[in-house]
C-alpha cells in the first residue's frame, strides 16, 4: 500500500460535484505533483485530504491509518500538512508568531521548538532579520517562505504544497523548487499542486493530471512532460492534438 | 473641581465594570463574528451568583474579604461554565448556519437567562448585603473609598491577565490566529471547536466578575440589569475596534466616562441616547473603530 | 418539506389564501372578545411583520430597532390628532412620510455597513427613539398620550372590538397586498439580488445603494400604517409599547415563519403573539419555554416553520432555440465602428498592502476584438478587471469607454453599476451567481439597467403594469437564455445547473445589459473539452453580435485560437501584447508564464533565499 493512498473521493460545494472520483497515490520520498486546469479540482482533492472539506464517499490512507473522516487537527498530528493555496499566512501576527503555531501540536515541548525554529531560520535566513516584523508586511516570496516554514515546524511526514509559485518572480519560484527538493532530501514526502507546469514537472518524480474532478493522466514526470496532450494544454506546444473544431453551440 | 473629579472617578468605576465585560463581546465577535446578545445576560447572572454565595456567607462569621473573594471566584468559575454551555447548546450547532439564524439563537439564550433568573430571583430587585468597608481617603477633594480602589484594581489586573494571556501564551496566540483565518488554524493543528469554547469561557469569567463587582458597588441587581450593561459594553467593543482587546478596555473607560458626565452635566435620562449617537457616529464615520480592527474580512 | 410546498400550483396557493381570508372574516363569529383582541394583535404583528419582512426578509439587511418606525408612526399620528384635531385618516399620509424619513436617516448612514453593524446601529436607533419618546414633554412623557380618538369610517367611529378587528384585517390585507406588488416588482428582483450576493448585484448594474434604502423606506412605511392603528385601536401610547424587545418579537415573526414567505409571515405572527398566550397554562415559564422554542428551532429548523416557495422563472413563454443575434443591435446605439478605439485602460495601478497587484497597465480594446489577458495565477489579471468595472478603486489611471450618447465615459471614479450602464459588462472568477434565484431572474436582474427601455406593457394586466415587469424585458430574458444554449432551464435554480451551464448563464447576465463589451473572467476554468469548444463557440458569437470580448484565461488551446490579440501580465505588469504568434514566440512570456528554463533573472535562488548571506 502506497504511504499516502487516495481513493475514488467525491467531494462537493453545497450541490456542486467538484470531485468526481479522483484516485492517485504517493510513495514515500517522493515529489508528486498534481496538475490541471483551474477549476480541475487541485485545491479541492487537497482541501478533502487535509480535512478541510468532507468527502461524501471515498477514501484517503495515509501511512496505513484511515483519514477519511479525521478532523483537520488530528490529521495535523498524523503528520500530513497541508500549505494552503495563497499562503493564508495569519497577517496580523509577527513571523515568529506564525512559526509558533506551526508547532501547536507540541506546543508543551519548548526545546523541540526552538531547535525547529532555528532549522527554518537556517532554511530561510531571509526570515531571521523579520521576526518580530507582522508577517502581513512581507513580500510574495517571503510569504510563501513563511507558510513553507510554518508547515516544517510540526514535523510533518508528507507536506501537500498548492501552488507554492503563484504570484511570484521567476527568480522567487525557482527558489521555492530548491527549497522543495531540499525538504524532499532531508526526508519529507512531497504532494504538490502547482500551475506552473514546467517547473512541477521538472522537480515531480510522478505527477497526475486532473480534469473535472477525475484524475485522466498519470505517470512519471519525464513521461508526462513528453506526452503531446500535455504539451498542448498546459506547456504551450503547438496545438497539434486534439486541434479545437470551428465550435458552435449544439 | 473636585466635583469633576469625583465624576471622572466614578466613571472610571463604572468604566472598568464595562471594559470587563467588552472584553467578552470583543473576543467572541472577533473568533465566530457573533454579536453575542447572551453576553449581558451571563454578567447580570455572575451578579446573582456572587449574590448567592453572600447571602449564604453572611450568615457564617467568615472574614469579609475572604467571604467577597469566594463570591468574586464562584461568579466567575460559575459564569464560566454557564458561557461554555451556552456556547455548545445554542451556537455550536450554527457555526455554519446562516448568519441570522445564530444571531436569533442568540436572542433565545438571552432571553432564556432573564427568564431562568426572574423565576428563581423574582422579578425586582436583588440586594447585596452591605459588606464593603466604607472607610476610604480623600486626594483632592475626591472622596475614594477602599472598595472602589480594590476593584478598579482587580478589574484592571484581570485585564492585564488577559492581554498577557492572548499574547503571550499558545493558546492566546492560536485565538488570534483563529479570528484571522479559521481554515488556515485548522491547519495548524488547532483544535478550533476547542478555542472557540475557551474564548466563551474566558469572555464569560470577565462578565461574570464584573458582575460581582458591580453588585458589590451598586448592591442592587436584577435579572434584567444585563441589558442595557450589555448593549454598553457592545458599544464600548465596537469603538474600541472589533477584536482588539486593549481597544475595548480604554473604550469601556471612555463610555463610563461618557456616561458619568452626562448623568452630571446633562442628564441622567439621556445618557442612553447619547451613548447610542456615539456608537452610530464612530460607525458612520470610523467603521473600524477608535483604534483598528483586528480582524481579517475575507472576501 | 419546502420543496413540496414550492411546487403548490398558484392556483392552491390563490385558493389558499381565498380560505384564509374567509376564515379571518368569520372569525368574529365565532370568537369572545379576548380572543378576538389578540387576534387583532395577531394582525398588528403580522402588519409589521410583512414591513420588516421588506427589509430583512426581501432585501436581507438586518434590523434590530424595527420598533422605532412603528413608534414613529404611532406617535406622530396621536399627535396630530390630539394637537392638530385631525382625523384618523387624515393623519396616516403624515405619518407614513414621517416613518419615511425615519427609513432613511436609519437607512442613509447604514448602508456602506457590514450586516452585523447594521444590526446594532439599528438597535442603537429603536433605542434612541423610545428614549426621545420617554423624555419628551410633547410625547407625554414615561406616561405617554392618551384619548386619542377613535377611527370613523362615513361619520361612525369604530370602537367595537369586531370593528377595529376588521380595520386590522383591512389594513393586513393591505400590507400583503403590497408585499406582493413590491415583490414582483423591479425593485423586488433588485433586492433578491441583493440579498444573494450583494457585490455580483452591483457588479450587474443594480444601484445597492438606493435599493438598499428604498427597502428601508417602504419597511418603514408598512410600520407607518401600523402604528397609528395601534394607537387608535388603544386611544392610548406610550413608550413600552416601543422596547427593544418589541423589535425582536416583531424580527421573530418573520424569521420563525420563514424570511421572504407571505404565509411565513402570517403564521410567525400567530405564533409569536397567540402561542404564549395559548401557554397560559404554564403561565410563569411562558416566556423561557419560549426562548428555549426559539434556539431549538435556529438548530433544527433554521429557515423557519413555512419558508419561502422555491422561486420560479419568471417568463412562462416557450423556450427558445439558440439562434445567432441580429449583429446591428447594440451598434445602432452609438458604438464606435468596427476596428476604432472602444475601451482605453490608461496607467491603471493597484496596491495591496505591500504588493502591486496591478502596476500601471495601459493598453486599448477596439470595437469587434477578441483581447485574451494571460498571466500565471496572482498576476494581477483579476483585480484588473476589478479596477475596470469600478469593484476596486485603481490608486492610478484612467479607464474610459467610448461611444455611446455621451461620446466617451469615463469610467473609473463609477460605481460598478454605472459602468453597466455606460457599456461594461462582466463576468466573475469564481461564477457569481445568485444561486437561489432561477436562471430566467439571473438574467432578469442582469437586464435592471435597460428596464426603462423594455417599457411598462405587460401581458399580466394591471399588477404586472403598476410596477412589475414588462413583457418585453421577458422576451429579452428568453431571447438571452436561447443564446447561451439555456432556453429550456429558465426554471431551474441557479444552483442546480451543471457547471458548464451556470458559466453560460453567468455571461448571459453580463450580456442582458446590452454591453458594448463583456469582460469574462476564466470563463473555460474547471470545464470539459466538450464544454470548452461549445464556450469557444458562443465567445465568437458574442463578438459577431457586435459585442466586443476582453478575456481572462489559462487555457492555451482557447486563448490562442479564439483571441485577435494577447496580452500578458506577469506580476502585475503588462509583458507583452500583440498577436498570439507574437505573443507564443516571446521569451519573457516564456520565462514569465511558462517558467523559464534559463536563468534570466538577475536574482539567483542563493540570494533570493540569503542561502549566502
Amino acid at each position: 500500500m502506497a504511504f499516502l493512498d487516495v481513493r475514488d473521493l467525491h467531494t462537493f460545494y453545497r450541490d456542486t460535484e467538484a470531485l468526481k472520483g479522483a484516485s492517485l497515490d504517493v510513495e514515500e520520498g517522493e515529489i508528486v505533483a498534481l496538475l490541471g486546469s483551474n477549476g480541475a479540482g487541485k485545491t479541492t482533492t487537497l482541501r478533502t485530504i487535509s480535512g478541510l472539506q468532507r468527502a461524501r464517499s471515498g477514501a484517503v490512507i495515509f501511512d496505513g491509518s484511515d483519514l477519511t473522516r479525521a478532523r483537520p487537527h488530528e490529521i495535523v498530528s498524523a503528520g500530513l500538512v497541508h500549505v494552503p493555496e495563497g499562503r493564508r499566512i495569519f497577517s496580523g501576527l509577527t513571523v515568529d508568531e506564525n512559526l509558533s503555531l506551526g508547532a501547536y501540536l507540541s506546543r508543551g515541548d519548548r526545546k523541540r521548538m526552538s531547535e525547529d525554529r532555528d532549522a527554518v531560520y537556517a532554511l530561510f535566513p531571509r526570515l531571521v532579520e523579520r521576526r518580530r516584523q507582522v508577517a502581513g508586511t512581507l513580500s510574495g516570496g517571503e510569504q510563501q517562505m513563511l507558510a513553507i516554514g510554518r508547515a516544517l515546524m510540526s514535523r510533518p511526514r508528507l507536506l501537500a504544497l498548492d501552488e507554492p509559485s503563484m504570484g511570484l518572480a521567476p527568480a522567487v519560484v525557482r527558489a521555492v523548487g530548491q527549497v522543495i527538493q531540499r525538504i524532499r532530501a532531508a526526508g519529507t514526502t512531497i504532494l504538490m499542486v502547482e500551475q506552473n507546469v514546467r517547473q512541477a514537472l521538472r522537480l515531480a518524480d510522478r505527477a497526475f493530471v486532473l480534469e473535472t474532478g477525475r484524475v485522466v493522466l498519470s505517470g512519471p514526470a519525464g513521461e508526462l512532460a513528453a506526452d503531446p496532450r500535455v504539451q498542448a494544454a498546459y506547456l504551450g506546444g503547438s496545438a497539434s492534438v486534439d486541434e479545437p473544431p470551428d465550435g458552435t453551440v449544439p | 473641581m473636585s466635583q469633576f473629579l469625583q465624576y471622572l472617578v466614578n466613571g472610571l468605576t463604572i468604566g472598568a465594570f464595562l471594559s470587563l465585560t467588552a472584553l467578552g463581546y470583543t473576543m467572541i465577535y472577533g473568533i465566530i463574528r457573533l454579536i453575542n446578545f447572551a453576553h449581558g445576560d451571563i454578567f447580570m447572572v455572575g451578579a446573582f451568583a456572587g449574590y448567592t454565595v453572600l447571602v449564604a456567607a453572611a450568615a457564617a462569621h467568615v472574614p469579609v474579604a475572604l467571604i467577597v473573594m469566594a463570591a468574586l471566584v464562584a461568579g466567575m468559575l460559575f459564569t464560566g461554565l454557564l458561557g461554555v454551555v451556552v456556547e455548545r447548546v445554542a451556537y455550536q450547532p450554527l457555526l455554519s448556519a446562516p448568519r441570522l439564524a445564530i444571531l436569533i439563537s442568540a436572542l433565545g439564550a438571552s432571553l432564556a437567562l432573564e427568564e431562568s433568573a426572574r423565576l428563581i430571583f423574582g422579578a425586582g430587585f436583588s440586594s447585596y448585603p452591605h459588606l464593603l468597608p466604607t472607610a476610604g481617603f480623600g486626594v483632592a477633594g475626591v472622596r475614594l473609598t477602599y472598595a472602589q480602589v480594590g476593584m478598579f484594581v482587580m478589574a484592571v489586573l484581570l485585564m492585564v491577565g488577559l492581554y498577557l494571556f492572548v499574547h503571550r501564551t499558545m493558546l492566546g496566540t492560536a485565538m488570534r490566529a483563529l479570528a484571522m483565518d479559521r481554515d488556515a488554524a485548522r491547519l495548524m493543528g488547532i483544535n478550533v471547536e476547542r478555542i472557540i469554547l475557551l474564548t466563551f469561557f474566558l469572555g464569560s469569567v470577565l462578565a461574570g466578575a464584573a458582575g460581582v463587582m458591580q453588585g458589590l458597588y451598586y448592591t442592587q441587581i436584577n435579572f434584567i440589569m444585563g441589558f442595557l450593561i450589555g448593549l454598553r459594553a457592545f458599544t464600548a467593543a465596537v469603538l474600541g475596534g472589533i477584536g482588539n482587546i486593549p481597544g475595548a478596555m480604554v473604550a469601556g473607560l471612555l463610555i463610563g466616562l461618557l456616561q458619568s458626565f452626562a448623568a452630571a452635566y446633562v442628564s441622567a435620562r439621556w445618557t442612553d441616547a447619547l451613548v447610542f449617537c456615539v456608537l452610530i457616529l464612530v460607525l458612520v464615520v470610523k467603521p473600524t473603530g477608535l483604534f483598528g480592527e483586528r480582524i481579517v474580512e475575507r472576501v | 418539506m419546502p420543496r413540496v410546498l414550492g411546487l403548490v400550483s398558484e392556483r392552491r396557493a390563490a385558493a389558499g389564501w381565498a380560505v384564509t381570508l374567509a376564515v379571518a372574516l368569520a372569525a368574529p363569529l365565532v370568537m369572545g372578545s379576548y380572543q378576538l383582541s389578540i387576534a387583532t394583535s395577531v394582525l398588528t404583528f403580522a402588519m409589521l411583520g410583512l414591513g420588516l419582512n421588506i427589509v430583512v426578509g426581501y432585501a436581507g439587511l438586518l434590523d434590530l430597532g424595527y420598533a422605532a418606525f412603528f413608534a414613529i408612526g404611532a406617535y406622530t399620528s396621536s399627535l396630530l390628532s390630539l394637537e392638530a384635531g385631525l382625523g384618523f385618516w387624515q393623519t396616516l399620509p403624515f405619518a407614513v412620510v414621517a416613518t419615511a424619513i425615519g427609513g432613511c436617516i436609519i437607512g442613509y448612514p447604514t448602508l456602506r455597513l457590514r450586516s452585523d453593524y447594521l444590526a446594532i446601529v439599528t438597535l442603537g436607533f429603536g433605542e434612541i427613539v423610545r428614549i426621545i419618546a420617554t423624555n419628551l414633554t410633547i410625547t407625554g412623557g414615561p406616561n405617554g398620550l392618551y384619548g386619542i380618538p377613535a377611527p370613523g369610517i362615513a361619520g361612525v367611529s369604530i370602537t367595537s372590538i369586531p370593528g377595529l378587528y376588521y380595520l386590522g384585517l383591512a389594513f393586513t390585507v393591505a400590507a400583503l397586498l403590497l408585499s406582493w406588488v413590491l415583490s414582483r416588482s423591479w425593485l423586488g428582483y433588485a433586492w433578491r439580488s441583493l440579498r444573494e450576493d450583494e457585490t455580483a448585484a452591483e457588479a450587474v448594474g443594480v444601484p445597492t445603494v438606493r435599493v438598499k434604502l428604498l427597502a428601508y423606506v417602504m419597511g418603514a412605511i408598512v410600520g407607518g400604517v401600523a402604528g397609528p392603528f395601534f394607537a387608535a385601536r388603544f386611544g392610548a401610547v406610550d413608550p413600552t409599547s416601543f422596547t427593544f424587545l418589541v423589535s425582536v418579537q416583531i424580527l421573530l415573526v418573520v424569521i420563525v415563519g420563514g424570511m421572504g414567505s407571505l404565509p411565513g409571515v402570517l403564521l410567525g405572527a400567530l405564533v409569536i403573539i397567540a402561542l404564549p398566550e395559548a401557554l397560559r397554562a404554564v403561565a410563569d415559564f411562558r416566556l423561557l419555554i419560549f426562548a428555549l422554542a426559539l434556539i431549538a428551532l435556529m438548530v433544527f429548523r433554521p429557515q423557519g416553520l413555512w419558508p419561502a416557495p422555491r422561486p420560479r422563472g419568471a417568463p412562462r413563454g416557450r423556450p427558445v432555440p439558440a439562434a445567432p443575434l441580429e449583429a446591428a443591435a447594440p451598434a445602432t446605439r452609438g458604438q464606435p465602428a468596427a476596428g476604432e478605439d472602444l475601451l482605453t485602460v490608461a496607467g491603471v495601478s493597484r496596491r495591496f498592502g505591500g504588493v502591486r497587484a496591478v502596476d500601471d497597465v495601459s493598453f486599448t480594446v477596439r470595437t469587434g476584438e477578441i483581447v485574451s489577458i494571460i498571466g500565471p495565477n496572482g498576476a494581477g489579471k483579476t483585480t484588473l478587471f476589478n479596477c475596470i468595472t469600478g469593484v476596486t478603486k485603481p490608486d492610478a489611471g484612467r479607464v474610459v469607454l467610448h461611444g455611446g450618447r455621451h461620446g466617451r465615459r469615463v469610467l473609473h471614479r463609477r460605481a460598478p453599476h454605472r459602468v453597466v450602464a455606460a457599456g461594461l459588462a462582466r463576468t466573475f472568477q469564481g461564477i457569481r451567481l445568485f444561486d437561489g434565484l432561477s436562471a430566467a431572474d439571473n438574467v432578469l436582474v442582469g437586464r435592471y439597467c435597460r428596464r426603462r427601455r423594455d417599457g411598462w406593457r405587460t401581458s399580466r394586466g394591471l399588477t404586472g403594469g403598476l410596477v412589475g415587469v414588462s413583457g418585453a424585458t421577458h422576451a429579452e430574458v428568453r431571447r438571452w437564455l436561447g443564446f447561451v444554449g439555456l432556453g429550456d432551464r429558465g426554471d431551474s435554480l441557479a444552483r442546480e445547473l451543471s457547471y458548464g451551464e451556470r458559466r453560460r448563464l453567468e455571461i448571459a447576465r453580463a450580456l442582458a445589459s446590452e454591453p458594448f463589451a463583456v469582460l469574462l473572467d476564466e470563463p473555460a476554468a474547471g470545464t470539459n473539452p466538450t464544454e470548452k469548444n461549445e464556450l469557444m463557440g458562443l465567445i465568437r458569437q458574442v463578438r459577431d453580435s457586435g459585442v466586443s470580448v476582453v478575456l481572462i484565461e489559462h487555457d492555451m488551446d482557447l486563448v490562442m485560437s479564439v483571441s485577435d490579440r494577447v496580452i500578458v501580465m506577469d506580476q502585475g505588469q503588462m509583458i507583452a501584447e500583440g498577436t498570439p504568434e507574437q505573443v507564443r514566440g516571446n521569451q519573457r512570456v516564456i520565462d514569465a508564464y511558462l517558467g523559464g528554463e534559463e536563468e534570466t533573472a538577475a536574482e539567483t535562488v542563493e540570494e533570493v533565499l540569503g542561502w549566502r548571506s
